[in-house]
């Protein structure tokens, strides 16, 4: 079989391109989408610049990095479905033979695409204006980033199922969600190990999100040149692996789990007249 | 401009903020956001001075960073609610009707915004609270704040007289979101990043290069930061905070009279391009 | 006296020629089975019957129709049918496939589409999501095109095709609805009030889209509204329905025939108060009524299906006695509208107070 007939990449490919197209299409989002990123990781620059260590400063612009993913994370995949099913396009997706898997990823890729821009930007102003010290073994750097990505991206698919089945104050939740993340998963600072101010049971709780253990081995190969066969960074690489798999299969199986609820009480779309 | 309408329009932004099936839930999940962002804020200095060498951490920077985080969280809260009434009311068809009647748009758009300033004023509040005492604990600090009916009272005075200008920046914000048929939902978050920057939230504004520094320094967002740590920290004094807080209250009515103006202009332009209605995503 | 335009019933054309699909063979492939099918939904007030036993047979090539009042279920059954939503009892299949054992199968040969949504990517171009929607289905990208050209061509939708969807009035939205719902060369084809709220004439050319995807490809398509014209205009069959139930089924022009005599017609003023006109239902030979009010000349105008002219003038005479002048009145060729009201006693109208 021919990769291109293959229905589950084409819906894929399909669902990625309508993610991204709505954002290249007005090139305008991307700048529009640099800005809270961009000053909040500009103003934590400055707090380390001023007041602390210069060579931390780097961690501050790698968090606006980040911040500008999981914030696409939150609004554009965990509630994404929420939204269509609003619109009703989520019972469009379950009337199809698509799988839902396919949606998923491609909603995500297109979601990393669409907000690759925005945070590249971030990044280049960020190292024009501070020129943080870096001191990265970028292989390791590269592959943590993608790996991070994929767990990240994986808990916006266990959201997004979550928020089908409690849809109503998503909105809020995501509000409720977004900087008690990043503060506990340690976007701006270390949030665990030696650096980390947290009690231990603080740092044990924080690094079952993906996003605290990728942060941490970000910063490790970026900034401490730390490669592949450091005993701790290939830990957290495969927990951040283990825990991308758990998310994307449970997400998965939430999702038909809730389309079987969801025919069987009549909310799998919203009552129209 | 219609005192009734105004109390009716607070009526209706309390209901919406606290649309919860559950109160206490609703408040907490507010709550979270704003206490997260300070706690955030105050360990990055904690975390880049105490690592530093030698080590420069002050509490006094924690204060003055702790205040700063969390009155910049009360700002960005209620200073987009005109745009987000707009926006939202265009979806549902609220704002069209509301501006049906003669106005009425205006009481509307600042009765949202002070109901809105009420549930941010008790948000911020607790978080400010809450945040005091996780940080002097996880820190093992005495974070010099000055905690007396008096200072209370002249944060409040603040708040109340910072007003002027939350609201001033609203209405400039709606202005756009009642013709834009775009991009009116991410405005007020770009400019929450900019306020972050500008207003001396986090970090002196002198630190800005110029022609920047010298902008930031007569915001009176900025002004306002400086009132408030002069009522809450440890060596303020009551001169500077009434200077400083003049200064607020100066500005604050050029702001208004901006938003006011700008509010006015779109709203004209709006109805003859037939926007007012218009729903975009 | 009765008025002479009584007995001047006016004729309507039994059928249109030309415009009705004839592939309405008993011999054709049964592509839509029902048996016993019911629904129930949990609310605040209790259960809600929705469906309540159903039956149905529909054949290849057929445009269904299923009509009824709002709150009748026709939604519920297009929902059941179309695998969204699962029986509380009895059985429904498609193409020989079961919507409770094997919805997979079923999604795979079937397509639908609903006038109240009108969904899709705002910020993308109608083609753009035609596209996106032809994926879901893993058809081939040239064929796809191929595909949207061709049904967009029927339904007046190409030079439209490049706009943003946002961009799109709610016809054009509607027309991009009905090209995704044939998308995938269904085999069978749910609309739930694919015209509603649109113009006369975006109407028409709506349901001469549907006519043709049914006569020249053969698709089974079950139409669900509350509108008779529609009905009248393209259904080879239809289903009245009332309270989750099949209250007839047949062709409209057996239906209307069924009735026998043309109904009465009266226009009435003053506009009658609430109540004053239950009178009317309980004559003899009398088989229920409507009524509506036409604001602009004060007056209702009230549809009654006899059984003879013998009850015609009680009709009159009753109306008068309760102090409303009869300002004209003649006799009309049954309607669907009038069959449902043969059946039920009382109008949609009616029908969608009492559930209001
Ligand atoms: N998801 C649901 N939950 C509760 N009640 C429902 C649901 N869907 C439909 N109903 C009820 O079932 C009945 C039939 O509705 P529906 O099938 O939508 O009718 P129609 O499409 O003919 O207007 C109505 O009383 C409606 O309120
Ligand atoms: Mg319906």
């Amino acid at each position: 079989m021919k990769l291109h007939s293959n229905p589950w990449l084409r819906t894929a490919y399909a669902r990625l391109w309508v993610r991204a197209k709505s954002i290249y299409g007005e090139p305008l989002w991307v700048a529009v989408n640099i800005g809270f990123p961009f000053f909040t990781s500009f103003s934590l620059t400055m707090v380390y610049r001023a007041y602390g260590l210069n060579s931390f400063t780097g961690f501050a612009i790698l968090g606006g990095v980040m911040i500008s993913f999981w914030g696409n994370v939150l609004w554009s995949m965990a509630s994404q479905f929420n939204w269509d099913k609003q619109v009703g396009l989520f019972e469009i997706y379950i009337t199809s033979p698509a799988p839902i898997s396919a949606i998923l990823v491609g909603m995500s890729l297109g979601g990393i695409l669409g907000t690759a821009p925005s945070a590249a930007m971030v990044a280049i102003l960020g190292w024009l204006i501070f020129h943080p010290p870096i001191n990265a073994i970028w292989p390791a750097v590269i592959s943590v980033f993608a790996l991070t990505l994929a767990s990240l991206y994986a808990m916006g698919m266990a959201l997004s199922s979550l928020y089908l089945a409690y849809g109503r104050e998503a909105d809020s939740v995501n509000e409720a969600l977004h900087e008690p993340v990043s503060l506990i998963s340690g976007v701006y600072f270390p949030s665990t190990g030696g650096f980390s101010p947290f009690p231990l049971a603080v740092q044990a709780g924080a690094s079952l999100i993906p996003l605290t253990l990728g942060m941490d081995a970000l910063r490790r190969t970026l900034f401490f040149g730390q490669g592949f066969g450091e005993l701790y960074l290939d830990l957290e690489l495969l927990a951040l692996a283990i825990m991308g798999v758990i998310l994307l299969f449970a997400s998965s199986k939430a999702l038909m789990f809730l389309e079987n609820k969801g025919r069987r009480t009549g909310t799998i779309a919203v009552r129209q007249r | 401009m219609s005192l009734r309408a105004m109390v009716a329009s607070i009526r209706v932004g309390w209901y919406r903020e606290f649309n919860w099936t559950n109160p206490l839930t609703g408040f907490s999940l507010r709550t979270v956001g704003p206490l997260a962002s300070v706690i955030a804020a105050s360990t990055v200095y904690y975390v880049g001075s105490t690592n530093n060498v030698p080590p420069s951490f002050e509490p006094s920077r924690l204060a003055y960073i702790l205040i700063g985080a969390a009155l910049y969280a009360h700002v960005a809260a209620y200073s987009w609610v005109p745009t987000l009434a707009i926006a939202e009311g265009k979806w549902t068809y609220v704002f069209p009707q509301v501006y049906m009647s003669p106005h009425s748009s205006l009481p509307y758009l600042i009765g949202r915004t002070l109901a809105s300033f009420v549930t941010s004023t008790m948000t911020v509040i607790v978080s400010l609270v809450l945040s005091f005492y996780v940080l002097s604990s996880v820190f093992h600090t005495n974070i010099p704040f000055m905690v007396n009916p008096l200072s209370v009272s002249l944060l409040f005075l603040a708040m109340l007289v910072n007003i002027l200008a939350a609201l001033g920046l609203g209405l400039l914000l709606s202005a756009y979101a009642l013709f834009a048929t775009k991009f009116e939902w991410a405005l007020p978050t770009y400019v929450a990043g900019l306020l972050m920057v500008f207003s001396e939230a986090l970090f002196p504004v002198s630190f800005l290069p110029w022609p920047l520094s010298a902008i930031a320094n007569v915001l009176p967002f900025t002004e306002f930061m400086r009132a408030s740590r002069q009522a809450m920290i440890q060596g303020g004094t009551v001169y500077s905070y009434f200077s400083y807080l003049g200064l607020a209250v100066l500005g604050g009515i050029v702001v208004l009279a901006l938003g006011f103006l700008a509010f006015r202009y779109a709203e004209n332009r709006a109805r003859r391009l037939g926007v007012i209605d218009k729903k975009t995503a | 006296m009765l008025d002479q335009r009584l007995n001047d019933a006016r004729k309507v054309p039994e059928d249109q020629p030309g415009l009705r699909n004839v592939m309405n063979r008993v011999d054709a492939e049964i592509t839509v089975q029902v048996d016993g099918l019911r629904r129930e939904f949990d609310s605040k007030e209790g259960k809600i019957v929705a469906l309540d036993g159903i039956n149905l047979q529909v054949r290849k090539g057929e445009i269904f129709g299923v009509l009824g009042p709002n709150g009748a279920g026709k939604t519920t059954m297009i929902r059941i049918l179309s695998t969204l939503l699962l029986p509380t009892a009895g059985k429904a299949g498609v193409m020989g496939f079961d919507v409770e054992k094997e919805p997979e199968k079923i999604r795979a040969v079937i397509n639908m589409a609903s006038g109240a949504e009108r969904a899709g990517y705002d910020f993308i171009s109608a083609r753009g999501n035609l596209w996106f929607f032809s994926q879901l289905y893993g058809i081939p990208t040239e064929e796809a095109h191929r595909r949207i050209n061709e049904l967009s061509d029927m339904l007046g939708l190409q030079s439209y095709l490049d706009r943003k969807f946002y961009a799109l009035s709610t016809g054009y939205k509607q027309r991009v609805t009905l090209v995704r719902a044939f998308i995938n060369d269904p085999k069978v084809v749910f609309l739930d009030e694919p015209t509603i709220g649109l113009d006369v004439m975006t109407a028409l050319s709506i349901r001469e889209y549907i006519l043709k995807q049914a006569k020249e490809y053969g698709r089974t398509i079950i139409l669900a509204t509350h509108n008779m014209a529609e009905v009248d205009a393209i259904c080879n069959r239809v289903a009245i329905i009332d309270k989750g139930k099949i209250l007839a089924c047949d062709t409209p022009a057996a239906l209307k025939r069924s009735l026998g005599a043309p109904s009465l017609i009266l226009e009435v003023s003053p506009i009658p108060t609430p109540g004053s006109l239950e009178p009317i239902g309980k004559l003899e030979g009398v088989k229920g009524f409507t009524s509506s009010v036409d604001e602009e000349r004060g007056l209702s105008r009230i549809q009654v299906v006899i059984d003879g002219d013998g009850s015609a003038q009680s009709v009159v005479d009753s109306i008068r006695k309760s102090g409303m002048t009869v300002v004209s009145n003649w006799r009309q060729q049954a309607t669907l509208e009038e069959v449902f009201v043969a059946l039920v006693g009382r109008g949609f109208r009616e029908r969608e107070h009492e559930a209001a």
